[in-house]
């Protein structure tokens, strides 16, 4: 058998259907690209802290060391301990407070490294570069504080006030330090008088467990001078914290990526066996002329082939750039400094397309290899007869423009071809509906976090080390606010710890001092407090204490048990019990609650970014007043479900413009007829553009439930995640006119695939199509 | 007499540096006149008549018909052109075998915007004349050659078009459903139908024209003066039957 014929074959058809050809191209792709992203974000989203740990080698404990009570020698001795695999250090660390731009932030450590390379604690450099003077730093990321690069901060508590600009943000999966300076420059930053403390990274032989660690530190501090050891962090307490975040977030990444999967699959299986159908005339011709099934076969999987492989390979190309920027994001999100595309999701995506392109080429090549030549000839000409034609009849009794009429009609001529368009329709519009849902449910889960629409602006003390409430600070805080214009309303809170009998964990209790309900936390079930007596707890709250709302629960402060009703169940997301009430409820200041934080609505139109300016300015540097702080999880949720869905409505829009392009292809000769008897261009495009509008309607009425449903599963499973229920208004994010506005997106995707082979009929040459077979 | 077309020093090259597939070519055809244009295969007759009908645009020269310079329209104009003033038969027939034949007919009435009864009302007209009313809700397919020819026909004469174009409007029928449709053509144009047919049977052109132009190689043998009225041809617009097929 020679392979000339064949290859000829192939590349006729490669280079005489150059739109087609260009489609195939570009849908594989997108869907390599899509494909590529959804599998990587699979493998982000799975067990994401424990990748980051292994790849910074990161450590199992960070001892705190009081650099006065044991030699540089000893502490090195450590490494070498029974249990210790591993050890660095010591590295010079200081606690300090600095100010920025009017913000100051409290009790951040600061290490000194001469390079985040490391054996143990492998730091990733996030942005810009490591200290190379004195007076630089690089932050953590983990502080969650984003200054511009070059930014200023002066270190408050330090003699002289030094000023350090900052040149990187670093992260250190286990959080070993909220920002690392040069060696030499943390002697300069350390307060008068403080103690000179140090950081050992240790790495054991056994650290699964919390008790594992204790015993592996005690054995540490053994080995060293009593009073060495002043506290250590433990891995377990940062893995706890990522995996929070990664088990949040991944029941929407794996749906985005299901979606995306699915589709493109759907896709590519449509395009491609779609190209090979709509070439059973020319098959037939081949075979007319002495070509061999086998011939045909390999002629037309190699016809699709070309474009597709290259398709597959530019699309592998995208995807990984793709996903830089969203790796980056989720990587942010779940706190781990650097995501990468695993390679095996490199080899493996390639190799399944180009499988599911053969397959899905080979299948169709078979079946008109093995068809007569004249069977393949008069089954490439045209839709099978009498198909779609009482669809004609009907619609031609409809007081619409004829060419309306037409179109919306011919997609019953090709009913498999038509399922093909209804379904990537659908996969983009339960894609848009449930991005949107989940965008708005999780607008309002911030929202009812951060308080930002209804108290943007809040106000804490701020006192060196500690946070020490005073009634003269409280009374400072009253007169600012009442001075400075744009203060709404306000009310202050006391933060305090309360224990629970029988329950393990602490609870964070919130006793505000007057009215708090227009603060607008989310109620899940029952009501805020509305007097003495009456408490409002989370989620997390209720589950570990087995109580339900409407039940009383006992709690204790330092002074005093109170004995309270639980009347609403609040969100307040994570595994630590909450609960807030008044503080009349808690026995007031005199059961030791100080207020020690403002919650500030202000007027509208007040910007609050230049209320926050003032209000610092008046108030010195004791006092932090922050702006809205909308979580970094939100906000990298929010650019995610942006990106996938954009992705999604352009795989879909892209398997629209094939089956439009191979209807046009079809349909050529009686697309010159209408020319021929007066059909304008713009009815052209109008009729072609009708060919759509069924499947769409169709698409979108499958798509809203499905979307919705989605949507629900998808953000209970988040909610769960985060240990939390969901406010009904969380979930309520579809008005009846959002989902007919959603439901147009059917359309519209519908209407942005067609386009372009709608215009490319309508500018075709009647004569030629007429001449067209 | 008024001249329906005019077409000056008209050329059409497909490709740039390919041959002439219409060259030079200058005709006048008046109104009610019945033309044939003869010629081998490939020697560039229905070029001409796609040139005429503005489904093609030449490469140099004008075009004008019924005083409107057509080589010159945008392609908006050029289909308002195709709906209104020219009637199209194709040797095929290219009728829409989804459609039935009451929807093929009423097809370019209804692109034209004609109101939906006064549309149906010319159509039913035309059938009936044209004896396939019976087949008004069959579809194309289940139509023998001639019945198709017909319904083309119809469809081409919905509009009541000043131009009635025919491109081998018998070329795929057989001897005596030839006759039919020559038949009806003629009485067509004895009821004031100007029309240009492309044919390359002489018998046909002799008996159903008025004039018959020849074309060799993209130019016309004569320099377009035709061969005159043929013995069997008829002298064009015969009232008598103009009332007949006017709408």
């Amino acid at each position: 058998m020679s392979a000339r014929p064949v290859l000829r074959a192939a590349s006729g058809g490669v280079t005489r259907h150059r739109a087609q050809t260009v489609v195939l191209f570009v849908v594989l792709l997108v869907s390599t690209a899509s494909a590529t992203l959804g599998l990587a974000l699979l493998a982000a989203a799975s067990g994401p802290f424990d990748h980051a740990f292994a790849a910074q080698h990161g450590a199992d404990a960070a001892v705190a060391v009081n650099g006065s009570r044991a030699s540089n020698a000893q502490l090195a001795a450590t490494a070498r301990l029974s249990g210790v695999t591993g050890a660095a250090g010591p590295f010079g660390a200081a606690t300090v407070s600095i100010s920025s731009q009017g913000f100051s932030l409290p009790s951040l450590v600061l290490v000194g490294r001469a390079s985040p390379a490391g054996p143990l604690d492998d730091l990733t450099l996030v942005r810009g570069h490591w200290p190379q003077r004195p007076d630089q730093i690089v932050l953590s990321e983990g502080t969650g504080f984003f200054p511009a690069l070059g930014t200023t901060m002066t270190i408050t508590t330090a003699p002289g006030k030094p000023v350090l600009t900052v040149v990187g943000v670093a992260n250190s999966v286990t959080n070993t330090a909220s920002g690392w300076v040069l060696p030499s420059e943390i002697r300069a930053l350390r307060p008068a008088g403080a103690p000179a403390t140090a950081e050992m990274l240790y790495r054991f032989a056994s650290a699964g467990t919390a008790a594992r660690i204790r015993g592996d530190v005690a054995a540490v501090a053994a080995a060293l001078p009593a009073g060495a050891v002043a506290g250590f962090s433990s891995w377990l307490t940062a893995q706890q914290q990522a995996n929070g975040n990664s088990t949040i977030l991944a029941p929407f990444v794996e749906a985005f990526a299901l979606i995306g999967l699915f589709m493109s699959v759907l896709i590519v299986g449509n395009v491609v066996s779609g190209a090979v159908v709509a070439s059973y005339r020319r098959i037939g011709v081949l075979k007319s002329i002495g070509f061999s099934p086998v011939q045909v076969v390999l002629a037309y999987v190699a016809r699709v082939g070309v474009p597709a492989v290259t398709g597959c390979l530019a699309g592998l190309v995208s995807g990984n750039l793709l996903a830089v920027p969203v790796l980056h994001k989720s990587a942010a999100a779940f706190g781990v400094g650097q995501q990468q595309v695993p390679l095996w999701v490199n080899v493996v995506t390639p190799v399944v397309m180009c499988a599911l392109v053969a397959v899905t080429a080979f299948i169709p090549a078979l079946r008109a290899g093995r068809m007569s030549a004249v069977q393949a000839i008069a089954l490439g000409h045209a839709p099978r007869q009498g198909r779609g034609y009482a669809a004609h009849r009907l619609a031609s009794r409809l007081r619409l423009p004829r060419p309306v009429s037409i179109g919306l009609a011919a997609p019953f001529a090709r009913p498999a071809r038509t399922a093909g368009t209804l379904a990537a329709i659908m996969f983009g519009v339960t894609a848009v509906i449930f991005a949107v849902g989940l965008d708005s449910t999780l607008s309002r889960a911030e929202e009812g976090q951060s308080l930002a629409a209804t108290a943007p602006v809040q106000v804490s003390l701020n006192s060196g080390n500690a946070w020490q409430p005073a009634s003269s600070q409280d009374r400072a805080i009253l007169a600012a606010l009442r001075a400075q214009p744009g203060s709404s309303r306000y009310v202050a809170a006391a933060q305090t710890e309360l224990s629970v009998g029988g329950l393990a964990l602490r609870v964070d209790a919130q006793a505000f001092d007057g009215n708090a309900g227009w603060l607008g936390y989310g109620v899940i079930s029952g009501h805020w407090y509305s007097s003495a007596g009456q408490v409002v707890v989370n989620t997390a709250y209720l589950n570990q204490t087995g109580l339900t709302v409407g039940d009383t629960t006992t709690v204790s402060t330092t002074t005093r048990s109170v004995t309270a009703r639980i009347v609403g169940e609040i969100f307040v997301p994570g595994n630590r019990p909450a609960l807030m009430t008044s503080v009349q409820t808690l026995g007031g200041t005199s059961a030791s609650l100080g207020l020690d934080e403002y919650y500030v609505g202000l007027n509208r139109g007040v910007s609050s970014s230049s209320y926050v300016s003032g209000l610092s300015r008046s108030l010195g540097a004791n006092y932090y007043v922050s702006g809205p702080q909308g979580g970094d999880f939100y906000l990298v949720a929010d650019s995610l479900i942006a990106m996938l869905t954009l992705m999604m409505a352009v795989v879909a829009g892209l398997g629209v413009l094939n089956t439009v392009l191979l209807g046009t292809r079809d349909r050529v000769h009686d697309l010159g007829v209408f020319k021929a008897v007066g059909m304008t261009p713009r009815q052209t495009i109008a009729m072609v553009l009708c060919w759509v509008v069924a499947p769409a309607i169709v698409a979108a009425v499958i798509a809203v439930p499905v979307g919705m449903v989605l949507h629900s599963a998808t953000a209970d499973a988040m909610a769960r995640a985060a240990y939390t229920g969901l406010p009904a208004s969380f979930m309520a994010v579809y008005r009846p006119a959002e989902i007919a506005l959603l439901a147009l997106s059917g359309l519209v995707i519908a209407a942005a695939g067609a386009l372009l082979p709608a215009s490319w009929a309508a500018g075709s040459k009647t004569a030629t199509a007429l001449r067209a077979e | 007499m008024d001249a329906l077309i005019e077409l000056s020093d008209v050329s059409k090259q497909y490709d740039n540096d390919g041959a002439f597939a219409v060259e030079d070519v200058s005709l006048r055809v008046e109104s009610g006149e019945s033309v044939a244009v003869m010629g081998p295969s490939g020697s560039g007759k229905s070029t001409l008549l796609n040139l005429i009908a503005g489904l093609d645009r030449p490469t140099a020269g004008t075009v004008t018909v019924a005083g409107q310079r057509i080589d010159s329209l945008s392609e908006t104009s050029l289909a308002k052109y195709r709906r209104q003033r020219v009637g199209m038969i194709f040797q095929f027939f290219n009728l829409l075998d989804d459609l039935t034949v009451a929807d093929n007919v009423l097809l370019p009435a209804q692109l034209a915007g004609a109101s939906r009864s006064d549309a149906k009302g010319r159509a039913d007209e035309l059938l009936d004349r044209l004896k396939i009313s019976q087949y008004k809700q069959a579809y194309p397919a289940r139509l023998s050659g001639g019945e198709r020819q017909r319904v083309a026909i119809a469809r081409a004469l919905v509009n009541s078009p000043e131009l009635l174009l025919a491109d081998e409007p018998t070329g795929a029928l057989d001897t005596a459903t030839g006759e039919e449709i020559g038949e009806l053509l003629r009485e067509l144009n004895q009821a004031g139908q100007s029309m240009i047919m492309v044919t390359h049977n002489a018998d046909l052109a002799v008996r159903y024209a008025s004039r018959t132009i020849q074309i060799v190689d993209g130019r016309l043998a004569d320099g377009g003066l035709g061969a005159g009225i043929p013995a069997g041809g008829t002298e064009p617009a015969a009232g008598a039957h103009a009332a007949k097929w006017q709408a």
